[in-house]
């Protein structure tokens, strides 16, 4: 694949806006305001002739942040760069303003949550967090496993080997022992993998509480209606380069050679349908069998006048959706292009 | 008489109760097997598939026992198990025909039914090539294409869609809606993903610590309700307000203006409030019921009744 018409990504550090108001947990060490807790500038990594991540460039302030992409797009080579695993073989990585590449006290800073299931199956939840604490030189490495324990929900599970744990039980012991240090910045590679309903909705909120407190979190899935329900910040990763990036409701805003789709259902539709034909902002009318398929060009135009359009003609509207403005909808269009 | 029966079915791991007086009749159709991690799922496909003595109690499938018909039991079953199991030195082609074999097909007849179904599960010239340089999702098709080779009747499909990306999901879950439709056969789908059963299939059992929590077509979870939702771009209270006025029971949720609907003419009272104040509307929608609810705890507010309470 050759050069993506990008969308023009939004590369602003983005504010946590879609979170709304930051809570007071202390974060540890404070950073500059306004510097990013993630950058990328013009990074790539290739193994051999293989490209893995091509001339990637963002910066990601407080907040969460979903990293998607189709498999081998490089979401993991990316992740593997910001915990300091690989050095990126052009560019620079900077986490909290340094390199992360064989620096650790940058790694004081970071929680790694890895996609591989890297835990020792004879070690007990509590021993696996511990383990995790004294790695990072904490203190109080039993006050800080047991906290970190409470905050996935494990207590009572934590005196167990992890190789009797489910799949769910043994993703939350890794995500507390990736957060046990209380880092700035949260890395999780497919943290809901092997969850269950309750136990991903509890994921969810932890991810978005963890936001709310200051930290900046990125996260790679592949079940975009959940990535929808934690927030609306994207990196989109198609062959290695970045697709897009920012809020995905900016960012299909910025399609503007893609018309926007929006099905009506009213107690007359093809009344509605001669009237609505009768608009400049609207260029397409289809009859379906569940109603009417509208195409625009001018989507707030079209929002504006749909309601008095329909008074005017005397037609109830019972259901109108816009039909491609979801990360679904979205997503389909960076990646098919 | 129903595909699958069990009737007080329990399976003990030492004190660990996987499985404890499950009751349960699956009539044919696509089926959504949902429930927590540990609440018994595998236990029952594996006592299902003959491989495990239930502790008590009886299950059947297609009327036979599962203990004591296990044979015949194999004739009827496909199973595409969650894990990795493919030998990856060995083509698509020669793998799938020789679980054929096994399953007791002619060389022949096996040949031409890997042909199939390879061709029905959308692998062509690859299935020449050894297992082990395939993605994610061309395994996944294998597992698939295997799990139908002997014309089962019932597929058990262990979450399908594990590490797909989205268009490799899209793909499998209209393959196994097509599955379901083409070969007219009961599909079982475990899965962790609601929004996925929501799509695909038409019933859903839900067990839970080794009980029936749930069992019931989709539609009784996805049903209506009599709120309707409104979402405008900006001037969300204002239209609380207006509605208000009207005499309409509206209140903010969140970017949405959530709206009781008492008769049909409040379709009408939002439009107008609408077009009076000349915000621009985003949608309206009537709330519909959503299997997560069921794992939710959320307390039911007053305009938007939990789904699962209106029977």
């Amino acid at each position: 694949m050759t050069t993506l018409p990008t969308p023009t990504p939004t590369p602003t550090p983005t504010p946590a806006a879609s979170l709304g108001a930051t809570a007071s947990v202390t974060p540890t060490a404070p950073i500059a305001p306004t510097a990013p807790a993630i950058e990328l500038r013009r990074v790539a990594r290739w193994y051999g002739n293989v490209v893995a991540v091509n001339d990637v460039s963002f910066a990601l302030g407080v907040g969460v942040t979903g990293l998607l992409g189709p498999n081998g797009a490089g979401k993991t080579t990316l992740l593997h760069m910001l915990a300091g695993f690989l050095a990126p073989s052009a560019g620079e990585v900077l986490v909290l303003g340094r390199r992360p590449h064989r620096d650790p006290s940058v790694y004081r800073q970071i929680g790694l949550v890895p996609e591989r299931e890297a835990v020792y199956p004879f070690l007990t939840g509590l021993d696996y967090v511990k383990f995790n604490a004294r790695l990072q030189g904490l203190r109080d490495p039993e006050g800080a496993a047991r906290a970190a324990v409470a905050r996935v929900g494990l207590v009572d599970a934590m005196d167990r080997a992890i190789g009797t744990y489910s799949k769910g039980m043994r993703q939350r012991v890794k995500v507390a022992g990736a957060l046990v240090h209380d880092p700035q910045v949260l890395l999780l590679d497919e943290p809901f993998n092997g969850m269950d309903p309750r136990q991903r909705i509890g994921m969810m909120e932890l991810l978005a509480e963890l936001a709310t407190s200051g930290r900046t979190i990125l996260f790679s899935s592949h079940i975009l209606e959940e990535v929808e329900q934690v927030g609306t910040e994207i990196l989109v990763l198609v062959a290695g380069r970045l697709a897009a990036s920012g809020d995905f409701r900016a960012i299909r805003a910025l399609m503007t050679d893609r018309p926007h789709n929006v099905t009506i259902r009213s107690s007359d539709d093809r009344r509605l349908a001669v009237a609505l034909m009768a608009d400049p902002a609207i260029f397409a009318v289809e009859l379906t069998e569940s109603g009417l398929a509208i195409q625009t060009s001018q989507l707030t135009a079209f929002r504006r006048l749909i309601a008095g359009v329909s008074r005017t003609a005397g037609v109830r509207l019972l259901e109108v959706v816009p039909a491609d403005e979801s990360l679904e909808s979205v997503f389909e269009y960076l990646v098919r292009r | 008489m129903p595909l699958i029966e069990a009737t007080g079915l329990t399976k003990h791991y030492g004190p660990v109760k996987a499985l404890d007086g499950l009751d349960l009749a699956v009539e044919p159709g696509i089926i959504g097997l949902v429930g927590a991690n540990g609440a018994g799922k595998s236990t029952l496909i594996k006592i299902l598939l003959g491989l495990l003595t239930p502790t008590s109690g009886t299950a059947t499938v297609l009327g036979m026992d599962t203990v004591r018909e296990t044979r015949a039991i194999r004739h009827v079953v496909g199973y595409m198990p969650e894990h990795d199991c493919l030998p990856p030195d060995v083509s698509a082609t020669d793998f799938v025909t020789h679980m054929a074999r096994i399953s007791g097909l002619p060389r022949a007849a096996a040949r031409e039914r890997t042909a199939e179904v390879l061709r029905h599960v959308g692998l062509y010239e690859e299935r020449y090539r050894q297992i082990g340089g395939y993605s994610t999702g061309m395994k996944q098709r294998v597992k698939l294409a295997q799990a139908l080779v002997h014309d089962p009747k019932l597929l058990l499909l262990d979450e399908p869609t594990n590490g797909l990306d989205p268009a490799g999901r899209d793909e499998m879950l209209d393959l196994i809606k097509r599955t379901g439709t083409d070969f007219g056969i009961t599909l079982v789908v475990a899965s962790h993903l609601l929004g996925e059963i929501e799509q695909v299939c038409s019933y859903l059992l839900a067990i839970d610590a080794g009980h029936l929590l749930q069992s019931a077509p989709i539609s009784n979870f996805t049903r209506r309700t009599p709120v309707l939702a409104v979402e405008v771009e900006d001037g969300a209270d204002r239209l609380v307000d207006a509605l208000t006025a009207k005499g309409a029971r509206a209140r903010r949720d969140e970017a949405r203006v959530l709206v009781a609907i008492d008769s049909d003419v409040l379709y009408d009272t939002v439009r107008d409030a609408v077009a009076d104040l000349g915000v621009p509307l985003v949608r309206i929608r009537q709330e519909r019921g959503r299997l997560e609810d069921l794992f939710r705890d959320a307390a039911p507010s007053d305009v938007s009744p939990a789904a699962g309470s209106v029977q």
